[in-house]
Order: C-alpha cells, then structure tokens, then sequence
C-alpha cells in the first residue's frame, strides 16, 4: 500500500480477566477501502470495533487511525469517524428529530446533509416526530445510519449496518456506501452476512474466535473455493476412507467429501471403489466462509 | 441541545414534580404551625404526663411546634429526604450505568466528546438540578414566614445554612451514585445499592441517638452531619457539616472522574 493506512491494527488482544476477547488481530485499512470484517457472532469483531473507537482499551496491541494512537488521540479520531453500532439504540423519550439535533449538537454537521439523508432512507415528518421508542427497529436503524453519516466523516465504522433494513433500503445503502468511498471516504464494514460484504468489499478480514484467520482480497479467495467430491457406491464398503478428503455428509450410499489434499492419491483411492456415479460439484464462496467460520476446519485453504 | 436541556428533558417531570411538593409541604408546614400556637398547648399537655412520656417526646418534638423548629422539620422530613433522594440516585445512574446498559453511552462516547466533560456535565446538571429543588423549597419556605410570621435576618440565615447543608448532602448521596455507576454497567442495581445504603446510613443514624453500642458509626454516617434542629439550635457548626461532605464529594467525584475514564464501555 502506497499511501499510509487509514486503519492500522497490529498485535491487538482483549482479555476480560482470564477470558480471551480477540488476540493476535493485526490488519490495515487503506483510505478510500471498504474493508469487510467477517465472523460469526462472538467472534471479536464489536471486540476489535469498540477498541478501534476507544470504548475498549487493548490489553495488548496497538491501534493507529489517521496514523495517530486511539487512546492519546481519541477526540481527534472520533471527530473524523462516524458510527453505528451493532445494537443500535437511541433515547427512547426524544423525538426522532430531537434525537438528530441531539446528535448535531455533539458533531459539526454538515447543512442539508442530514435533510438529503432523511429523504434518501425515506424517514418521513411522523417518523421523526415519533418517540424513539415507538419507532420500529428498521425506522431505528435508519436513524442510526443518517446519524453516522450526516457530518461528513472520513472514516465510517459500520457493525452490522443493515440489520433491520429491507432489502430495498439495503441496496440503497450499498448504493449510499459506493458514493461516499468515490469520495475517497473509507469504510471498516462488520457483518456476519458474506453477500452483503461481497457487494461492497474488496477486501476482507475473517475473525474466529477472537483470532484473525484470514485476511485477503475476494478474488484471491474465490480462487481458494473448496472442491467438493460427490459419488454413490454400487455396494457398502466397510471403514471406508479417502485420504486427502474430509467427510461432510452421507445419504445411503451416495457420500460427500471436501477435497483437500493431493487428487491424485485421492482418484488412485476412488478407482478401487465400486462407483456408480461420481461429480466435482464447484462449491460457492459461502462454503470457503464457512469453512473458516467452523471450529473444526483446520486448514480451509 | 445542551447536556444541560438534554437531562432537564429526560427527568423533567420527577424533577418538576418534586420541586412542586418539597416547596407546597414546606410552605404548608410553616404556614399550619405558625397559623395556630400549638407549642403552647401541647407542651402543658406533656407537662401533666409521666416522666417516661415526656422523654419519649423529646425536645424536637417541642422545637418542632415552633417557626424555628417547623422549619428545621420541614427539611429534615422523610418525605422530602426520599424524594431527594430519588432525584439524587436516578440521574447518575440512569445516565451513567443506565445508558452503558442500554447502549446509548457507547454511541455518545463515539462522538468527539471527552469522558470526563460528559462526566462532568452530567454531574452539575444533576447538582444545578437538586440545588434548584432545594432553593424552591427555601424560598418557599422564607415566603411562608414572611406571610404568616415575622422573618428576621437571623431565622433566615440558619434556614440558608440548613438549605445549604441539605443541598450538600444529596450532592453527597449523588456523588456516592455516580461512582458505583462508573463501575457498574446495570442502572437499577446501582440505584438499588444506593437506596440501601442511603437507608442503612439513615437507619443508623437514628439508632444510634439512643443505643449506645453503635454510636461509634457516628462519625462515617452522612446523616450526622446534615441534623437541621442542630443547625437551628446553634448546636452544630455548619461549617464543619460543609467540610465533611465537601470532602466527600471531592473524593467521590475525582474516583468516579478516574474511573469513568479509564472503563471499559460494555456493550
């Protein structure tokens, strides 16, 4: 990367007492990336999140935004970031509107920004007139996104932005989302959801269990799809084994590896059973995420 | 919005509420004992009594049938000690561990704002708030003398002092709050924990008049240095009732001050 990070995460660990938060994370965030950050849910990413934002401080680990430390330099970060967090949540006896000016007069807003935002995700004057807690979550998550983006920030942390939207309103925020990166804006996007990460990202960073497990380009890892092998036997074969395959799933006679070793041990294995029929299904990206995301892959590459 | 307008919207009512009846039952209570003379009339009441039953009285019993005393009962009142305290407990601890249970301190601390201006927002806004409260309740109370007695200088300077110590004191229960609120992250135990203590503190310091093994609480107990009839009697520096909670708050605000700083926001 030719210009500094944006982001820049290095040796990052969270313990709460003896329990493990997030260890060994280290990653860096170019400007104008959308930077996905995947995982299943408690796998550390609000961990990594809340540490990036100051809300949590490291154990270890140092985290560097706009190129200065986020402990010593947190006021100044804060005031180039925009947020929304996973469980978005306001006051629940102000107003939508007063929620907004609430949040105004904590941030430099930018004038008719906040006003283009509300007709964009479609909050109407009763929606805002409402009491938060009357609003509905989808009306609530979108308050939450004009709250994040209406001052303009440089650097937005989005964890889980979409939860509660329809799929509209969805695409609408990847559309929102592509606008501001040709701004040159940069975007650390959390989610436990791949499609939506894929439409928007390039890069990607896949937590498990509080450790980073991957950390590359959609292409790159497109490239590393998992084969799948898929046969019915004629008749049963006692113990039978396949080296350079992991056993999924097994209906009758029909079975279903994933490959994972040389073929060709595999295939001189495959030729002495009695096989009936035999395919290499191409298995979808989803299924390389899950193998990440599963305790049990050791090594999904 | 100012934290200021933002705390005055969330607590409006309570607050608006107690202001309405600590200053109606401090004008009524002058305004009943100064109305009719009953300090004269109970007091050869009692004169005709056993002795026992002249103790279980007592002298602030008698004071209170008297402006002075009227006065001094007035602010020492259960009723206006528990909405106080209500006022006191709730605005930290709804606003500090509270909103780290809801959530809603993880998103404000997002903005660029510093933990302890927010910290300190919130507390005087919590203490502009009880002093308001307080101050109704002393003006109304001076108005009730002015209207049904005679007020002179001297009367309203101790009521001034006991109006003070009593601001000092919910300052001080307030305080207490907004430490166990740094450290806590659920709003209603934190309330919880104060209210008892709160009334552990004043338990105690009623026990402690008349049993003697645990009058070595004393000293630790907040209530013995808030004791209006004291302070109208001349029997108490007020001074050292200022010192004492001063001290208190101090301590309670600088460890709230560091704590709030260095936690952990929960999520």
């Amino acid at each position: 990367m030719d210009t500094p990070p944006v982001i820049s995460v290095s040796n990052l660990a969270k313990y709460y007492g003896s329990t493990r938060g997030v260890e060994n994370i280290n990653f860096t965030v170019g400007p104008g990336e959308i930077f996905g950050f995947l995982g299943p849910n408690g796998a550390g990413k609000t961990t990594t999140i809340r540490m990036l934002l100051d809300l949590l401080r490291p154990t270890s680990g140092e985290i560097y935004i706009f190129g200065r430390e986020t402990y010593a330099h947190s006021l100044e970060i804060r005031k180039r970031c925009g947020y929304i967090p996973g469980n978005f949540s306001a006051y629940g006896h102000m107003t939508g509107d007063e929620f907004l000016r609430f949040v105004a007069s904590m941030r430099k807003t930018e004038p008719g920004l906040q006003e283009s935002l509300v007709a964009r995700f479609q909050l109407s004057k009763d929606n805002l007139s409402q009491k938060v807690k009357h609003l509905s979550h989808g009306t609530l998550q979108k308050l939450g996104i004009v709250q994040a983006f209406f001052h303009q920030p440089d650097l937005l942390i989005l964890d889980e932005p979409t939860i509660g939207l329809d799929p509209l309103m969805q695409e609408e925020f990847y559309r929102l989302l592509r606008e501001i990166q040709n701004d040159g804006k940069t975007i650390f996007f959390s989610s436990h959801n791949l499609p939506e990460v894929e439409k928007v990202c390039r890069r990607i960073a896949i937590v498990r269990e509080g450790e980073l497990v991957a950390l590359e380009t959609l292409e790159s890892l497109k490239k590393k799809k998992l084969k799948r092998l898929q046969f019915t036997l004629s008749r049963p074969v006692p113990g039978l084994d396949l080296p350079g395959a992991d056993f999924v799933d097994q209906k009758d006679l029909s079975y279903v590896y994933r490959v994972k070793g040389d073929i060709q041990t595999l295939l001189q294995r495959l030729s002495t059973l009695p096989i009936k029929d035999l395919t290499f299904p191409e298995p979808d990206l989803e299924e390389v995420f899950m193998a990440y995301y599963r305790k049990e892959a050791q090594d999904p590459k | 919005m100012s934290y200021f307008y933002f705390i005055w919207k969330s607590h409006r009512s309570f607050l608006l509420f107690s202001l309405i009846i600590i200053s109606l039952f401090q004008f009524l209570i002058l305004k009943l004992v100064t109305t009719i003379d009953y300090s004269a009339i109970i007091i050869n009441l009692l004169e005709q009594m056993p002795e026992f039953v002249r103790t279980m009285f007592g002298e602030d019993f008698i004071s209170m049938l008297t402006v002075d005393g009227a006065a001094a009962f007035g602010f020492n009142h259960p009723l206006v000690l528990v909405i106080l305290s209500i006022g006191a407990i709730a605005i930290p601890s709804r606003h500090i561990a509270g909103e780290a249970e809801t959530g809603t301190l993880e998103l404000v601390l997002s903005f660029p704002v510093k933990r302890i201006r927010l910290l300190l927002n919130l507390y005087i806004s919590a203490v502009v708030f009880l002093f308001l409260i307080i101050f109704c309740a002393f003006c109304s109370s001076i108005l009730s003398i002015g209207i049904f007695h005679q007020l002179n200088f001297a009367l309203f300077f101790k009521m001034l002092k006991i109006g003070c110590n009593l601001w000092l004191l919910f300052v001080s229960i307030m305080s207490l709050t907004m430490v166990l609120s740094s450290f806590e992250k659920e709003g209603n135990k934190v309330s919880i924990r104060v209210a008892g203590i709160v009334l552990v503190f004043y338990l105690l310091h009623y026990l402690s008049s008349w049993w003697e093994t645990i009058q070595f609480t004393k000293p630790f107990n907040i209530f013995t240095y808030y004791q209006p009839e004291d302070l109208m009697t001349g029997q108490r520096s007020f001074l050292l009732n200022a010192v004492v909670l001063s001290s208190l708050i101090l301590l309670c605000l600088l460890v709230s001050l560091f704590q709030f700083n260095r936690r952990d926001v929960p999520g």
